[in-house]
């Protein structure tokens, strides 16, 4: 019997030559410098990689029921999500490992960055590395598209204006991604499109340049700080390297597969307990309930897109993005040689600090949303059963005006509430009570003026709860101009 | 080479295993996938009914809407917000569910309670209000036990109130707490007050007599003096605190000013 699949398989072997051609590969040598505990930092590429083929597996699965139709998709997701046995672990399975893949694709970038393995001579693998990050992002845009609920539906409202701002060839542009001049039926089917043949063919298509080129040229040493790259001389100690290297498969192979293995298990206990993601409310504008946020990968920039003033925008949209890219993809250009070792390269390791700080930031900023006010906060945020303790009527009543002038939309109390305003927990503190009648009934730095939404006794009563408003103990503001009334 | 490879390697010895770890090993990797392919449906992953989005105007559950609509003014458990408690019992038997559902469509006017009903600018339909007004009484409506003399009816009685009697039965029943003439006492604040007057209504006043707020610690109708005040007398009791209302004092010159300078 042995024999006999023996002689099948060396039947396939005499045809395909597979000994010299993928085996060959697989046994390709690898530095033995890895096989200290720094080789788990290697680890990352392979792991993006398998959970792009996670993607295309569950995402074949996915295709095979969803409806790329506007009027349809929505319906066919909570099908998935409630009718298709096991559908909602397949889309949980597709979110999370999109994630993880976002994640993974970052963190092997800053390992590869830190460890300067994008210098002489790979270079390109560098620089193919950031079309594939910029692939994978966009998979993960027309991916929460696809997701067709009112977050994806205003998420690409804001991408379309974004594309539209492209001078010349803005508007043209907007109407070849939405198939018309506004988001409609045919709008769907081209991110389908997109998402399902145009990306990843090109994501494949870039992956085995990538994979050419990491074979090719060689998995990166260690780098060692007495060690800078001399185009001159690096190849020659590189081969000395492999002389005495371990081969792929299995000795290194083995390591990759051990983490594989627990991102699979990660990708599908987080599947298995927190489920699939949306869909969220309906892509039905008339809902005017609707707080849109986009995916978390893409919060930073929704923050920038908040804040930045009007007059930036543009350059913000337009410019930036293309200095960063820029950047990113000459970076082997500029700094090809020398220094590899993080430990000799400190702005390199600031550069990576500040990236991450500056997206930290952002993102709670994108999660806080401190610039949109909290539609329902007036009426389903209670007061603060503490501030409302030995009030008089009078206080009491401007505690319930407070509420119902929708005052809480903007303004918390001990941080619950909108965060367009000041939190009012302590405004007594900070402003006095001719100060606090100013402020409200004429409004002033980016508040409205509430001077005609209130008559008199409810201006009285909101003051006066807003003059309880400070910590015990704590003295109450005081004009720092004393005018003698008598004048 | 593959051939070589399934031919010729050779294979390591297995070391003979414990006897039943040996014979069972199989299947402890198959069990574990068996108990997962079991319990599938019991993962907290999976989305519920529950979780599935509904429109606004479709929601009658009354957790939800309570806590979406109410609870901003009324506190997240019905008591402790700057509006008079909801899950007060007293209150729940005096008012009807017409008036209820009148205060919950109009709102009432004059005080910062808005009118909820779609019709009327608020949000709720017709339906989601029955569903709100069958929760509260569900939640905190409580069977009262019979008082003699028993609690004065929500609405007020049809002859106006009398001031003169007011201030009598308010200097025995309501001085005590918020001062002489209801200018503010060491255990309550003032009442005379426009900023607190201009924004309740005689119908608010009534209430908050008939139940007191619990919540706060003001005694209800029957608590509040020596004797049960009735119908009448709480009457009078709003008399007085409206005509106190129409003197509009207390309201301090600079808003009059602002307000008229604009």
């Amino acid at each position: 019997m042995k024999q006999a699949i023996g002689k099948l398989l060396w039947w396939f072997e005499e045809r395909l030559e597979l000994r010299t051609s993928l085996w060959t590969v697989m046994r390709h040598p690898i530095p033995r410098d890895l096989r200290t505990q720094v080789g788990w930092l290697y680890v990352f590429g392979s792991t993006a990689m398998t959970l792009f083929v996670l993607q295309i597996v569950t995402g074949i699965g996915l295709g095979m029921v969803y409806v790329p139709s506007a009027g349809e998709a929505y319906e066919s997701l909570e099908h998935i999500n409630y009718n298709v046995e096991l559908g909602w672990m397949l889309r949980a399975i597709h979110n999370w490992s999109a994630n993880g893949m976002v994640v993974l694709v970052v963190v092997h970038m800053t390992q590869v960055f830190l460890m300067g393995a994008y210098k002489y001579p790979r270079e390109l693998t560098w620089m193919v590395g950031v079309v594939l990050l910029l692939l994978t992002v966009g998979m993960a845009f027309t991916g929460q598209v696809l997701r067709w609920d009112a977050d994806s539906y205003w998420g690409l409202g804001v991408g379309v204006a974004m594309v539209g701002r492209i001078p010349w060839i803005g508007p043209e542009l907007v109407e070849l991604m939405l198939g018309g001049p506004s988001v409609g039926s045919a709008t769907l089917s081209r991110f389908f499109a997109l998402h399902v043949f145009v990306i990843p063919g090109l994501l494949f298509s870039a992956l085995a340049v990538h994979l050419y080129l990491v074979v090719r040229k060689g998995i990166s040493e260690p780098p060692q700080p007495d060690e800078p790259v001399d185009p001159a001389t690096y190849e020659e100690k590189y081969e000395a390297k492999l002389k005495t290297g371990d081969p792929f498969f299995p000795d290194v192979f083995l390591r990759d597969a051990a983490f594989i293995g627990l991102t699979l298990l990660v990708v599908v206990g987080v599947s298995a307990i927190l489920g699939p993601d949306g869909p969220g409310i309906p892509p039905d504008p008339t809902l005017m309930h609707v707080e849109p946020v986009p995916d978390w990968y893409f919060l930073p920039a929704f923050a920038v897109l908040a804040l930045s003033p009007p007059s930036l925008e543009t350059a913000i949209i337009l410019i930036a993005p293309v200095i960063g890219v820029g950047i990113m993809l000459l970076l082997p250009v500029f700094s090809g040689t020398g220094q590899r070792s993080w430990r000799r390269r400190p702005v390199a390791v600031l550069v990576v600090i500040a990236c991450f700080l500056c997206y930290g930031v952002l993102w709670e900023l994108g999660v806080q949303e401190p610039w949109s006010p909290h539609m329902t906060a007036w009426s389903g945020e209670p007061v603060p059963p503490h501030m409302l303790k030995g009030l008089s009527p009078k206080e009491l009543q401007g505690a319930a005006v407070l509420q119902q002038k929708t005052c809480r939309n903007c303004h918390a109390l001990d941080g619950l509430g909108g965060q367009r305003g000041p939190d009012l927990t302590d405004v007594a503190t900070r402003l006095t009570r001719d100060q606090l009648i100013r402020q409200v009934i004429q409004g002033g730095g980016n508040m409205p003026a509430y001077g005609k939404e209130l008559n008199r006794f409810e201006v009285e009563a909101l003051v006066s709860f807003l003059e309880t408003c400070k910590p015990k103990g704590y003295a109450a503001a005081e004009s720092s101009v004393v005018t003698d009334r008598a004048d | 080479m593959i051939e070589q490879l399934f031919t010729s390697r050779p294979r390591r010895r297995q070391k003979p295993l414990c006897g039943v770890w040996y014979r069972l090993h199989g299947w402890l990797c198959v069990l574990p996938l068996l108990c997962c392919a079991g319990c599938f449906d019991s993962l907290p992953g999976k989305p519920t009914e529950a979780e599935r989005y509904r429109r606004p105007n479709t929601i009658m559950d009354f957790a939800t809407l309570y806590k979406t609509h109410c609870s901003g003014c009324h506190g997240a458990n019905g008591d402790w917000g700057p509006a008079p408690p909801l899950n007060d019992p007293m209150f729940l038997a005096i008012c009807s569910d017409e008036e209820l559902k009148k205060i919950l469509t109009y709102g009432r006017p004059g005080t910062p309670m808005p009118a909820i009903a779609k019709q009327h600018g608020g949000a709720l339909t017709d339906a989601q209000i029955d569903s709100l007004i069958a929760g509260i009484r569900k939640t905190w409506g409580k069977e009262v036990t019979p008082s003699d003399p028993p609690i004065p009816k929500y609405l007020p009685p049809e002859a106006a109130g009398n001031v003169e009697a007011g201030k009598d039965l308010f200097a025995s029943h309501c001085a005590g707490c918020h001062g002489n003439a209801g200018r503010g006492g060491d255990m309550a604040g003032a009442l005379n007050d426009s900023g607190f007057l201009g924004t309740v209504s005689d119908q608010l006043l009534r209430r908050i007599i008939i139940t007191g707020r619990p919540d706060l610690g003001m005694p209800n109708y029957r608590d509040a003096g020596s004797k049960p005040l009735t119908s009448e007398e709480i009457a009078d009791l709003v008399a007085l605190l409206a005509s106190w209302r129409t003197a509009d004092e207390g309201l301090t010159n600079e808003t009059d000013a602002a307000r008229t300078s604009e």
